[in-house]
């Protein structure tokens, strides 16, 4: 574009309407999130287990297929809850990884450069600026679990029959909700680390360690305690045992110490109280002016 | 006109601490400065006209819009450029003006063609594809100013704009400034600890101290009234001196050691002050005779709410 006007003019045009102004800060995130390479392959990659998870649905209903692969016991493979289980934890451990990627991209950025007051100097509240950050990692997060939690019952139902559909239609529901709350946990973790933290390579190690080490601390109170109520500590395992109650299969055991599973009431509890605490870090630190107290 | 800030017996607490405090007062100049030692509430006066911080007490009117129950209207109408470092490292400048002027409310097009004009006009148009990180201060400083005005706001807030600026860069911001306010219909409000800065682009001053009003003046007027100084220093000075000058109709501050400030009416002669320096057996040690400046103003302003409070 040619530039030629080098004289301050005051602006008299068209402007947008506020309601979804904070969209602007979401395309922009994406923008610059796509623009690395890597996260794009990354972001493709995380697709891959439920390609392979649509090529077993279609085997396991294609008598064909199975001649073709020599596959003698066609019982061997089943569409079930335990399946769609399976499917949403190992993509629940995707969108960890991305979020660890993303998320401290999105607000560690703007703190440490102090763009902040930038922002809320201008017509968007904190709430809107959260919004609008947080709906970047919603759908990037909705890409590699709710949406192809969907795509492949509906691809289960057109290749078993509709009456296979409306049979397991409670799994549409577990399928949503257990996605819903896990990219909500995510989504406000990663960011009020990021609040916190400011730097980036940090915040991301602050995000995977979250998820990751506080289990063994879990598993300790386990062993000392001679209960099982240290998982509560483990935001994966909650979210398998949100997932398995909803679907009607049994939770796996995991560690050396109680089997008893943490019931499911327990484990919304505790994810829903993740968010809010998320949130509450997200209030105390996103100031366009920080004030020391004294 | 409606004024551009009046001040309705504003109090804000920070951290438990009250830093304004009973402020009043309106300005309704197109360029304001805000004036005051470090620590004396201008970025917090600043930050509370945004909507930054909640008054505790009373409340202010920016454009005639209450920053209380109006402050999104009023966000829609400023531009802000803050004092510190703010920017987004791994943008590119142009990349980084449109983003904030799109924030702002125009359209991804219109502010585009907006980003370009202000990188030109604040002298970046060369460096508008590089990245901010990779600015200079001074450069970041310009580009402070340009996401700052893309948007054609009705009010430019500026905090310290000449902050770390060499005098070329200071200069040019000045020059820009002063474009500002006299090409367009934008007001601004331009806070600095630099007398200079304020002197050369404000019509009227705010000097705060210690969270509190130490002197509102129009500058215009004050340069109308172009008042004649005597600064004296002298030996012996008293009471009765600076009495007899103000029989003569002389306004006079008196200050330690000696030191006098003697406001001249056009119709008194100075050998008029020496007269009655002999009289009164009074040595004038030094004199020296200039005209009124923001440096005066800001002293006396200084002095008088330090004689007030018990001094610095």
């Amino acid at each position: 574009m040619a530039v030629y006007k080098r004289a301050y003019r005051s602006y008299s045009g068209p402007i947008t309407d506020e309601r979804w102004r904070f969209l602007v800060l979401t395309r922009y995130s994406l923008t610059q999130l796509f623009s690395s390479r890597a996260f794009s392959w990354f972001m493709m990659a995380t697709v891959l287990p439920v390609l392979i998870s649509a090529a077993y649905i279609y085997i396991s209903n294609s008598v064909t297929a199975q001649l073709a692969l020599r596959m003698g016991n066609q019982s061997l493979l089943v569409v079930d809850g335990a399946f769609f289980s399976k499917v949403l934890i190992s993509q629940a451990w995707m969108a960890l990884f991305l979020t660890c990627w993303a998320g401290p991209l999105l607000v560690a950025g703007d703190l440490s450069n102090g763009a902040l007051p930038l922002y809320l100097s201008r017509p968007l509240n904190r709430a809107e600026y959260v919004a609008g950050k947080a709906a970047v990692l919603v759908g990037i997060l909705s890409c590699v679990t709710w949406i192809p939690g969907l795509l492949l019952f509906g691809l289960q139902t057109s290749l078993a029959g509709a009456s296979w559909g409306w049979q397991h239609i409670s799994f549409l529901a577990a399928i949503l909700l257990a996605s819903f709350i896990w990219i909500a946990v995510l989504t406000l973790i990663s960011l009020a680390t990021s609040a916190w933290v400011k730097w980036r390579i940090v915040a991301t190690a602050v995000t995977f360690g979250l998820f990751v080490l506080p289990p063994g601390f879990g598993e300790a109170i386990n062993g000392v305690m001679r209960t099982s109520w240290g998982r509560v500590l483990n935001l994966p395992y909650l979210l398998e045992v949100v997932l398995s109650n909803m679907l009607g299969v049994p939770v796996q055991t995991h560690g050396p110490f109680s089997n008893e599973p943490i019931p499911m009431a327990a484990a919304w509890v505790v994810l829903i109280g993740v968010c809010f605490a998320s949130l509450e870090m997200l209030n105390k630190r996103l100031r366009a002016r920080e004030v020391v107290r004294g | 006109m409606t004024a551009t800030i009046e001040l309705d017996d504003l109090q804000v607490q920070l951290g438990g601490r009250t830093i304004l405090d009973g402020l009043r007062g309106a300005l309704n100049g197109r360029a304001i400065g805000l004036l005051g030692p470090n620590g004396a509430g201008k970025s917090t006066l600043i930050n509370t006209l945004l909507g930054f911080h909640q008054p505790a007490r009373g409340t202010a009117r920016v454009l005639g819009m209450d920053i209380r129950q109006e402050a999104r209207k009023l966000r829609g109408l400023v531009g802000y450029m803050p004092e510190s470092d703010a920017f987004i490292s791994d943008m590119t400048g142009l990349h980084f003006v449109r983003y904030m002027a799109e924030i702002s409310g125009l359209p991804s097009e219109q502010a585009m063609e907006r980003a370009h004009e202000a990188f030109f006009y604040v002298g970046l148009g060369e460096v508008r594809y590089r990245k901010l990180g990779t600015y200079s201060l001074g450069m970041k400083q310009l580009a402070k100013l340009a996401q700052a005005i893309a948007h054609g706001p009705k009010l430019l807030i500026m905090d310290e704009p000449t902050n770390g600026l060499d005098p070329p860069a200071r200069q040019r911001m000045i020059q820009l400034v002063r474009e500002i306010r006299d090409a367009s219909d934008m007001r601004l409000i331009i806070s600095s600890h630099l007398l200079r800065d304020v002197e050369e682009t404000c019509e009227e001053v705010l000097i705060l101290r210690n969270g509190r009003v130490a002197a509102l003046c129009n500058l215009e007027e004050e340069r109308r009234a172009n008042r004649k100084f005597l600064e004296l220093e002298t030996i012996g000075a008293n009471g009765q001196f600076s009495s007899a000058l103000q029989q003569l109709g002389c306004e006079c501050a008196v200050f330690n050691n000696g030191r006098m400030k003697v406001v001249m009416p056009d119709k008194i002669e100075i050998r008029e002050v020496y007269r009655i320096a002999e009289q009164q057996g009074i040595q004038i040690r030094k004199m020296n005779h200039r005209r009124d400046s923001l440096e005066d103003i800001f002293l006396n302003a200084m002095e008088q709410t330090g004689a007030a409070h018990g001094g610095l």
